[in-house]
C-alpha cells in the first residue's frame, strides 16, 4: 500500500501567473521524408509565430524567448543524442538554454509543464515549448518493437513487443469489471477518427461505423488497428509567457496551470490503494467500487497518474467540478480503453461510470464537454514528443476562437497537398472558457493534466 | 602528414538509397548488442532455468508490506530495505487476473502468434505476475499452473509459462 503524507499532498503552487499565447503544428503524416525533424520543428515554429495574431513580429518575438523544453520520446527513433541542439540552433534561438524533456507519451506535457514552471519561477518571461517524433526512421514493426521497451525490458517486452498487448488487458478488466461494450469502445474510435475528418493536419481521418471499426484487423484482441493510435512524424510548438508578457503579445492570452502524477512502470505491480478525490468527489462515492474479489485501485481499470495529475492540476486551477466547468478535453486516446479508462481519472464520470460519458453524448461536439474534437492520437497524430504540445495548443485555438482559422482556411490544407472536405464543418466550441488536456505516457506511468482559462 | 602513399581509404560499404523523391532516403543498418545486466535479480532468472519461481520479500520489522514481490525487486520501495528470497511451493498455481491475445506482434517476437499473454494472482503475492499460455483459451479467473523451460532455457522471462489447470 502506497502511503502519502502531508508534503506529499501539497498542491503545486506558480510563483507568478503564466499563460499561453500561441501554437504551431505540422501536417502529421506516417512517413515524412521530405523534412528532417528540425524542419519539422520550424514548420511549427513558423505557424506559431506567423499565424497567431501575436502584436510582435516573429524576429521580435524571437528576441523575447530566452528558455527552451524540447520534447522527443525515443532516441531510438531519431537516432540522434542531442537532437535538442540541432532543434535550439536550427530555429536561430543559439545560445538560449534548452533542456530535453522524455517522458514516454507524456513528454509532451511534461515539456509543457517544464516551459511553465521557467515562466512561473521567474527564469524566462517567454519559454517555447517544442516537442517532435520521428517514428517513420524504421519500420513499423521495429518502431512497435521500440515502444515496447517501454515497458518492463525484464518482465513484459518479450512478452509482445507491442504496446497494444499491454493495454489489451486493462480493456479486458475494465470490460469485467465495469461492464463496457465493445461498441463503447468502437464509438470512441469512430468519434475520433470523425474529427480528424475536418483537421488538416491528421494522419488518420475517416467516416467509419462502429460496425466497420469491430471488423477492423486485430492487433491484440480486444483491441482492433482502428482502435490504435497513428505512429507520425511531427513536431508541435507553444509559446508561454508571464501575465505582463502575455497581454503585449496576444489579445487572446490563456492562462495556464499544469501538474504531473507518476506510477510504477508495470501495472501488475499496482497495489491497491487509496482512492484520491477530486474537489466534487464525496468520501463515500467509492465504497462499493471494489465489489469483485481481487479488484483492486488502479489495478487494471485506471491510472492513479492520471488521478494524481487531476487532483493537482483541478486545485491549482480552482476547479471543483470538472464536467461543469470545462468547456472542452483534449485526451490522450493513444488506444479507445485509455481513452475511456480515463473519464474516471479526470473526474468526467465517477469510477464506474466510465462508458457513460460516451453513451451520455457528454463527449460529442455539441455535448456537454466534448473530447478531443482534434481528432486525438486515433485520428490525428501520435508523434510522441509533440503529442501532448499539440493537444494543449487545439485547446488553447478553441478558446482563443481559433478553430476556423487554423482548422478551416483552404490554404492550409493545399499548403499539406490536400484537400479541404467539401462537407467541412465547424468543431468551434462556442463561447469556451476553459478546457483541459492530457498527455499521457506507457501504461499510465506518467501522466500530465494541463488547464487553460480564457483570460482576456 | 600522411604520404600520398598511406592515404585514408573508404572501407565503409555504400548506403543504399531508398528513394530519391521527394527526398533522398538512405537505410542505416544498425545492429547492436548490449550487455544487459539481470543485477540482484540474476537468482530469480538463474532460478527459472532450474524449474524454480523465486519471489522476494521485506522482512524489515518496521515495514507493513511483508507479503511476496513478484517481479521481485531486491529492494522494498516501501521502506527502502533489501529483501531477501523466497521460493513459491510447487506446484506454483494462480488464477488469471486478465489477459490479452495477441494477433500482431512487435520485430523480433520469440513466440508464434496468436497467444494468450496473461497476468496471473498469485497467493500471497502484492503484485501480479505477467506470462504467457502455452495452450488453451484464457478467461478472468481460470486457474493456471507454471511450467519451466529447464531444458534449452532462453535465459529470459519466457522460461516460465502457464497451462490450464484440469477442470
Amino acid at each position: 500500500m502506497i502511503t502519502l503524507k502531508e508534503g506529499n499532498w501539497r498542491v503545486p503552487k506558480w510563483n507568478r501567473k503564466v499563460f499561453a499565447v500561441a501554437g504551431g503544428l505540422t501536417n502529421y503524416k506516417k512517413f515524412c521524408p521530405e523534412m528532417k525533424l528540425e524542419e519539422q520543428a520550424m514548420a511549427a515554429f513558423r505557424q506559431m509565430l506567423e499565424q497567431n495574431d501575436l502584436k510582435r513580429s516573429p524576429a521580435e518575438v524571437k528576441g523575447l524567448i530566452n528558455f527552451l523544453a524540447c520534447g522527443s520520446f525515443a532516441d531510438h527513433f531519431q537516432d540522434q543524442l542531442l537532437c535538442e541542439a540541432k532543434v535550439t540552433d536550427y530555429l536561430g534561438l543559439d545560445p538560449m538554454y534548452d533542456i530535453g524533456v522524455k517522458t514516454g507519451g507524456a513528454t509532451g506535457g511534461s515539456t509543457v509543464l517544464t516551459a511553465a514552471m521557467a515562466i512561473a519561477s521567474g527564469y524566462a518571461d517567454v519559454a517555447l515549448a517544442v516537442g517532435w517524433e520521428r517514428m517513420s526512421e524504421v519500420d513499423t514493426r521495429t518502431g512497435n518493437y521500440y515502444i515496447s521497451t517501454a515497458a518492463c525490458k525484464d518482465f513484459e517486452t518479450r512478452l509482445s513487443r507491442i504496446y497494444s498487448a499491454y493495454y489489451a488487458p486493462m480493456a479486458v478488466r475494465f470490460a469485467w469489471a465495469y461492464n463496457l461494450s465493445e461498441e463503447t469502445r468502437a464509438k470512441v474510435a469512430v468519434k475520433n477518427h470523425l474529427y480528424a475528418y475536418y483537421s488538416p493536419y491528421a494522419q488518420q481521418p475517416g467516416k467509419y461505423t462502429v460496425q466497420e471499426v469491430l471488423n477492423s484487423p486485430m492487433s491484440t484482441y480486444p483491441l482492433r488497428f482502428l482502435e490504435c493510435c497513428a505512429m507520425t512524424d511531427g513536431a508541435a510548438c507553444m509559446l508561454l509567457c508571464d501575465e505582463k508578457t502575455a497581454h503585449k503579445l496576444s489579445d487572446r492570452p490563456c492562462e495556464l496551470f499544469i501538474a504531473g502524477g507518476s506510477h510504477t512502470l508495470r501495472v501488475a505491480d499496482r497495489r491497491d490503494m487509496e482512492i484520491p478525490l477530486l474537489p466534487h468527489e464525496s468520501p463515500d462515492l467509492y465504497k462499493g467500487l471494489r465489489k469483485k474479489e481481487g479488484q483492486r485501485w488502479p489495478g487494471f481499470e485506471s491510472f492513479a497518474a492520471a488521478r494524481f495529475a487531476a487532483y493537482f492540476a483541478y486545485r491549482m486551477a480552482g476547479i471543483k467540478n470538472p464536467l461543469e466547468e470545462l468547456d472542452l478535453v483534449e485526451l490522450h486516446d493513444a488506444f479507445t480503453i485509455s481513452d475511456i479508462q480515463t473519464y474516471g481519472d479526470i473526474g468526467l464520470r465517477p469510477y464506474g461510470q466510465e462508458p457513460d460519458y460516451i453513451e451520455s453524448g457528454d463527449a460529442y461536439f455539441g455535448g456537454k464537454c466534448p473530447a478531443n474534437l482534434s481528432g486525438g492520437l486515433i485520428g490525428t497524430m501520435h508523434a510522441v514528443g509533440a503529442t501532448g504540445i499539440f493537444s494543449g495548443i487545439e485547446c488553447l485555438w478553441q478558446l482563443q476562437g481559433k478553430y476556423d482559422r487554423f482548422h478551416g482556411d483552404p490554404k492550409i490544407w493545399e499548403s499539406f497537398g490536400k484537400k479541404k472536405p467539401e462537407d467541412w464543418k465547424s468543431l468551434q466550441v462556442p463561447r469556451a472558457k476553459q478546457a483541459a488536456w492530457v498527455s499521457h505516457a506507457g501504461v499510465g506511468s506518467h501522466v500530465t493534466v494541463g488547464v487553460l482559462r480564457k483570460a482576456y | 602528414m600522411l604520404p600520398e602513399a598511406k592515404r585514408v581509404e573508404y572501407t565503409g560499404t555504400p548506403a543504399k538509397v531508398l528513394q530519391s523523391e521527394p527526398a533522398m532516403v538512405i537505410e542505416w543498418p544498425r545492429s547492436l548488442a548490449h550487455r544487459h545486466t539481470y543485477g540482484k535479480l540474476s537468482p530469480f532468472f538463474q532460478g527459472l532455468a532450474r524449474g524454480k519461481l523465486l519471489a522476494t520479500k521485506c522482512t524489515n520489522p518496521e515495514c507493513k508490506e511483508h507479503r511476496l514481490w513478484l517481479p521481485p525487486r531486491a529492494d522494498c520501495p516501501d521502506c527502502n530495505q533489501p529483501m531477501v528470497w523466497q521460493e513459491l511451493p510447487q506446484p506454483v498455481i494462480g488464477m488469471v487476473h486478465t489477459y490479452a491475445r495477441v494477433e500482431y506482434a512487435g520485430a523480433g517476437i520469440e513466440l508464434t502468434t496468436p497467444y494468450f499473454q496473461i497476468d496471473v494472482e498469485l497467493p500471497g503475492v502484492c503484485t501480479i505476475f505477467k506470462g504467457y499460455l502455452q495452450y488453451g483459451t484464457a478467461e478472468i479467473g481460470m486457474k493456471v499452473q507454471a511450467r519451466f523451460r529447464t531444458e534449452n532455457p532462453t535465459n529470459t522471462i519466457l522460461d516460465i509459462y502457464w497451462v490450464p489447470m484440469p477442470g
